[in-house]
């Protein structure tokens, strides 16, 4: 699903040049729910953008589904950032001005979808993370667990292979985490590809598998099944 | 495709913001739009034909210091010096310079002793010479003869027998008829005066007055304390021929002050608060038109400010640049039609009462779409810079903390 080979990536400025990345590689198949943790500052959220087409890596070679994206033009980028990747930020990223059908319809418009396609995705999408009831609400109107799981409505609507989440229980307490960690599961169920940027060990130890982060490298790589990995941890 | 329904759901929750452009944008529009149309009205009332060879004129003003001065004589001799020089083409005298702010005129009827329904019209006192000198073009009818040109006294009572008159004129006198040979009356009394030419066109004394262009020329030389001349020169002659004018008058009878000065001058004064008018309107409407663009600029900067995340989350859910660019561009035009739509009902409420209590022109609906065209562009253009910026902002500010 997803294949880093020797991925690079340094921000320069006058006088310092930075390696967020270096010699990062990595292999995610389809169906797996990965972790990524590390310390601050390690090169999680550069991996992260790299990894959802944020961003271009400075070297190396990244493939997303078979497909080269590493010299992909920003208009290629976008269109495989709408069409096979969803994106579940820690701050939740719902836009404020739109209530929670127009937030989830924001993806679907980008992918030239006909209203009556978006508006069946949207309402399947509310119901499958239960706010149905909740369409015409604010963000704003929303805990900060609907707002998540709402921005995993989002991510979800345009049904995509390979889903990327920033601390998605960052800001939620633990029961609101647990109800979104159990949400994640249950997607990757039905499988959707999962890569998780996490503090959090008891979070991380629930994917099947994690990979720390340190200094811009892949320095620990732990395979197995979520039950050994909860043991190797 | 353009958000429509989102937009304006966002829009309404920014609706303060939003608003106070949209007011701006009515306002300019309505000043905009009416300022406009008088500056149309003065721009072409300042490009109306004359019908006369201005840019070759020049006119003399003269008087003599002796009390008892032979008028009739003097000018008789100075017309014929004028005449003979280098460069003239031809000379008249007048008792008034066309198109200098300065005539005589009277009420004329079609009937004797009548003294309502009569037309206006300025006239002047010349003689045979005044169609080649001014350059008009007589379209019917024939022009004075030496026998129909009489001299009287300042104080004589005298009424003149012929007379030639614009087609302007001819047109409200006569409707639909020939004008030439027909007779018309001065207010009040019961002399004839035939009509024997018709000139195509001659705007008169005053090029602001309503009714501009109705004038009426008789062969007469009133002796008084002071007299006029327009001389025509070849074209492109008028500065040499002007150097020497004075000299050679003043040489012939040094007894008289004189004064030159081309028609082009005073024409140009009598046009002065066209002029004013227009450069002033133009610069309130330039300057009207920049604020409303630096405003737009403003509100659009801070707004995408505002929304940088907002921008990098859209990004990262799959927009293009030219997503980004289209929704500010887009949403700006919401904002600008808004404006504009009210501007255009506040336009036309304004030019009503203009209309009505200053008699300026009426707005038309071409002009007033023009300026809304103008200004939705201005809004647009001014917008672009700051959408092409908020296009350039990186998906990656999605995942950004701060």
């Amino acid at each position: 699903m997803l294949k880093m080979h020797n991925i690079r990536k340094s921000y320069r400025t006058d006088t310092i040049e930075t390696h967020a990345l270096r010699d990062f590689s990595l292999q995610v198949n389809e169906g797996e729910f990965v972790s990524v943790t590390g310390p601050s500052g390690s090169g999680k959220t550069t991996f992260l953008n790299i990894a959802g087409l944020l961003e271009t890596p400075t070297g190396g070679q990244y493939l997303l589904d078979g497909e080269d994206v590493s010299s992909l033009n920003d208009r290629d980028r976008s269109r495989l950032r709408n069409e096979k990747i969803g994106f579940i930020f820690q701050g939740f990223n719902l836009i404020p001005d739109l209530n929670l059908f127009d937030n989830i319809d924001v993806p679907l418009r980008y992918r030239g979808f006909n209203a009556k396609e978006r508006k069946k995705r949207i309402e399947k999408v509310l119901e499958q993370v239960g706010l149905s009831a909740r369409a015409k609400h604010l963000p704003a109107q929303l805990s900060g667990g609907q707002q998540q799981r709402v921005a995993i409505a989002r991510a979800l609507a345009g049904e995509p292979r390979f889903l990327l989440a920033d601390e998605p229980t960052g800001n939620l307490d633990s029961l609101m985490a647990r109800q979104v960690m159990e949400l994640l599961e249950f997607i990757n169920e039905w499988g959707t590809t999962i890569v998780m940027v996490t503090h959090d060990p008891d979070l991380a130890r629930r994917a099947h598998r994690n990979i720390q982060i340190v200094d811009g490298q892949v320095s620990d790589l732990q395979h197995g099944t979520i039950g050994a990995a909860r043991e190797i941890a | 495709m353009f958000e429509l329904k989102p937009m304006l759901s966002a829009l309404w929750r920014n609706k303060i913001s939003a608003l106070l452009i949209a007011v701006q944008l009515a306002l300019t529009l309505a000043i905009v739009s009416n300022a406009t149309v008088i500056v149309q009205d003065r721009l072409e009332k300042m490009a109306r034909p004359t019908g006369i060879a201005v840019s070759d004129i020049i006119s003399v003003t003269f008087m003599p210091v002796p009390v008892n001065y032979d008028m009739a004589g003097a000018v008789a001799a100075d017309l014929e010096l004028l005449r003979n020089m280098p460069g003239v083409v031809d000379a008249t005298v007048t008792n008034q310079i066309p198109l200098s702010g300065s005539g005589s005129a009277s009420t004329y009827f079609t009937e004797p002793n009548q003294e309502i329904g009569g037309e206006n019209a300025n006239y002047y006192q010349t003689d045979e010479h005044f169609i080649d000198t001014l350059g008009l073009n007589l379209v019917a009818g024939r022009n004075f003869t030496r026998a129909d040109f009489d001299v009287i006294g300042p104080n004589d009572t005298y009424e003149p027998r012929v007379a030639i008159i614009t087609q302007k004129f001819a047109d409200v006198m006569f409707p639909g008829e020939d004008a030439v040979g027909k007779y018309f009356y001065s207010g009040g009394d019961g002399e004839p005066r035939e009509i024997i030419g018709v000139v195509e066109r001659h705007l008169g004394a005053w090029p602001s007055w309503s009714k501009a262009g109705q004038v009426a020329f008789y062969p007469l030389l009133v002796t008084g304390n002071h007299k006029r001349y327009l001389i025509r020169t070849e074209p492109g002659q008028r500065d040499t021929v002007y150097k020497q004018i004075e000299e050679k008058l003043a040489e012939r009878d040094p007894q008289r002050v004189i004064h030159l000065d081309t028609l082009s001058k005073r024409m140009a004064q009598s046009y002065i608060s066209d002029n004013v008018m227009v450069k002033v309107l133009s610069a309130v409407m330039t300057l009207l038109t920049f604020i409303v663009a630096l405003g737009i600029i403003g509100l659009t900067i801070f707004w995408i400010n505002q929304r940088n995340k907002q921008i990098g989350v859209r990004r990262a859910l799959g927009a293009t640049r030219a997503n980004i660019s289209r929704y500010f561009l887009v949403e700006n035009t919401l904002i600008a039609g808004a404006g504009l739509a009210i501007g255009m009902a506040a336009a036309q409420v304004i030019n009503h009462f203009m209309v009505n209590q200053f008699s300026q022109p009426v707005l038309s609906i071409p002009t007033l779409l023009v300026c809304a065209l103008i200004l939705l562009g201005v809004s647009v253009t001014a917008a672009l810079v700051p959408a092409i910026r908020a296009a350039n902002i990186s998906p990656a500010m999605a995942t950004r903390s701060v």
